[in-house]
């Protein structure tokens, strides 16, 4: 990833501060995040990864210090608010409403209506969205044979799938996923990847946050290390290995 | 995901088995055989059964029920339980006979007796299920706690103001009650027009999806920009106004409000079982309009058949009970057999 300077970048963090009453969760956090990049989020549990993203998208509300999204001074009064800005986060194992359709869950909360006075009465287009769904899922390699099924009849990687590929359709700038593939087996973590992959290639940001570091070295352009609510490191992924990443995370590189 | 080895997993070789599974275990295809089962056996066994008259009282039956199952799966579907939808019945009842007797006895218009009336019963309903929606959106109790407290509010209030005896005397309610066209009163007329509302809203409607959404996932939903807790507050006051109006419902049946109304035969409970039998799962998320319909239709017949074919009344509560039984069981072997295939 070449971050050219002159480029506005989709995401831009300037001197975070965050308290949990007197535990400092957010110590000065500032980085900037462009179109087209997967940035790997690591650290250890309580390294502030979480309240990060929480941060970013509107869950908490930050101490001090300012969140741009392209280019422009944004404040979240809720977790909508970042959603309408073009942020989509998608949390741990909680994303989708299992016993709804596919193609429901791509459109919850943004569910497409009838025209005209149905439409002004709540009426849903229902098939609409089925065969919008199915696009926009296809739009991003997943191929899904019908919308109508529900979640719960999925396996967990087409789920954890379905979960991106939604975010993916709706996100304008950035993608969070924690932890996207947690609980997953080999291939279906390769099959998340790969979704990941083609989220950068439509030009998203993504903020790809995980334990497992194979899959942050394999996926992303650059990594951020955060340690006791700071970043220690924030390098292109070509400048570590799975020794030096864990070293960073642990402290003992210094 | 784009591989094709994803479309062969998901749709399988076995999808046209599946499918028939699929047909054979849907609690709606099965209530329905159960349901036309039901009248044959009646029917046989008493041809009285068949009459018209008999016809009507089912029809009517089935409607001073069906409000409150409905509302009932509303709130099930939500992810929540209202125990107060009897007693919301006797309390807005009571309530609004008080009320309305002075039009009565001013001897106002039935019809406009009869709207004041309904209103009363909407707004006192309105206000339970306000009530429950506070203790649980605001105070944070369960909603089966939270309804328990309204209902015995409510049945204790139904008491006190009622003194325990009818409250009013409305002849020209009782005579309104029996008009209509053919074998369907205007009464049971209304209340299956509002039915047929509620499943449109419910199935249709964004609305009704956000009730879903909830139910199965109140997190996801709240991430997604829904309202939860005013979507949440909506479907419990909801759930009291059509409680009040099946107060009205049996004020307008009796001329009188009544305590003992939707409290004496746990009409909450019987709710309840129309929608379990549906097919809905009380832990939210599942559940359809047609289910709890056929629901409260078998749970009618059974209830009428069996008197017609003189089991005695009180062994009522243990066919209905067993009915919960198969439904359950049928919903467990179904979600065992979905994760199998």
């Amino acid at each position: 990833m070449t971050t050219t300077e002159t480029r506005t970048p989709v995401l831009e963090l300037r001197h975070l501060n965050l308290h949990y009453g007197s535990v400092e969760a957010l110590h000065d956090v500032s980085f900037s995040a462009y179109g087209g990049e997967v940035i790997g989020l690591v650290g250890d549990n309580g390294a502030g990864k979480s309240s990060l993203i929480k941060t970013v998208s509107g869950v908490n509300t930050p101490d001090s210090g300012e969140i741009y999204v392209d280019g422009q001074l944004r404040h979240w009064r809720s977790p909508h608010d970042s959603m309408m800005a073009g942020i989509e986060t998608l949390y741990q194992d909680s994303g989708l409403a299992p016993d709804l359709s596919i193609g429901a869950n791509i459109f919850l909360g943004r569910e497409r209506r009838r025209r005209g006075l149905l439409g002004r009465l709540g009426f849903l287009d229902q098939r609409a969205m089925e065969r919008e769904a199915l696009e926009q899922l296809a739009r991003v390699g997943i191929t899904i044979p019908e919308t109508q099924r529900t979640v719960s009849e999925l396996s967990g990687g087409q789920r954890q799938a379905v979960a991106i590929g939604r975010a993916i359709a709706w996100a304008k700038h950035v993608i969070i996923l924690d932890e996207p593939t947690n609980h997953l087996g080999a291939r279906q973590s390769a099959e998340v990847l790969k979704v990941i992959t083609s989220a950068r290639a439509h030009g998203l940001c993504v903020l790809f946050i995980s334990h497992t570091l194979p899959h942050v070295l394999e996926v992303t352009d650059r990594i951020i290390v955060l340690r006791l609510g700071r970043v220690v490191r924030d390098a292109p992924t070509s400048q570590f290995t799975v020794e030096s990443l864990l070293a960073a995370i642990t402290g003992l590189s210094e | 995901m784009a591989t094709s080895t994803q479309t062969e997993e998901v749709a399988g070789p076995a999808s046209r088995a599946s499918w028939l599974r699929r047909t054979l275990t849907n609690q709606q295809v099965v209530l329905f055989v159960v349901l036309a089962a039901l009248i044959v056996f009646f029917g046989l066994r008493n041809s009285l059964f068949f009459q018209t008259g008999e016809f009507s009282n089912l029809l009517t039956d089935f409607s001073g029920l069906v409000l409150i199952a409905l509302a009932e799966t509303y709130v099930i579907v939500a992810g929540g339980i209202d125990l107060a939808v009897g007693s919301t019945a006797a309390v807005s009842g009571v309530v609004a006979a008080g009320w309305i007797q002075p039009l009565v006895n001013a001897k106002v218009n039935e019809a406009l007796v009869l709207v004041v009336g309904t209103l009363a019963c909407a707004a006192v309903g309105a206000a339970a299920g306000g009530f429950s929606a506070l203790l649980i959106t605001v105070f944070d109790l369960v909603p089966f706690v939270a309804t328990l407290v309204t209902y015995s509010v409510g049945a204790g209030l139904a008491l006190v103001i009622s003194g325990g005896a009818p409250v009013g005397y409305d002849p020209g309610a009782i005579y309104w009650s029996a008009s209509g066209i053919g074998m369907v009163t205007w009464l049971v007329a209304i209340i299956l027009v509002i039915s047929v509302v509620l499943g449109v809203v419910l199935h249709l409607t964004a609305y009704g999806r956000y009730t879903f959404a909830i139910g199965s996932n109140a997190f996801a939903a709240r991430a997604a920009g829904i309202a939860v807790r005013r979507h949440l507050v909506s479907i419990y006051v909801m759930s009291g106004v059509l409680a009040g109006l099946t107060g009205m419902f049996f004020y307008i049946r009796s001329g009188s409000g009544a305590a003992t109304t939707g409290v004496s035969n746990s009409a909450n409970l019987i709710a309840i079982a129309a929608v379990v039998i549906g097919g809905a799962s009380l832990t939210g998320g599942i559940g359809r309009w047609a289910g709890t319909m056929l629901g409260a239709a078998v749970l009618t017949v059974v209830s009428d058949g069996l008197i017609f074919i003189n089991v005695p009344p009180t062994w009522i509560q243990v066919v209905v009970g067993a009915l919960i039984a198969v439904a359950a069981l049928l919903q467990t072997f179904r979600r065992r057999s979905r994760r199998l295939s």
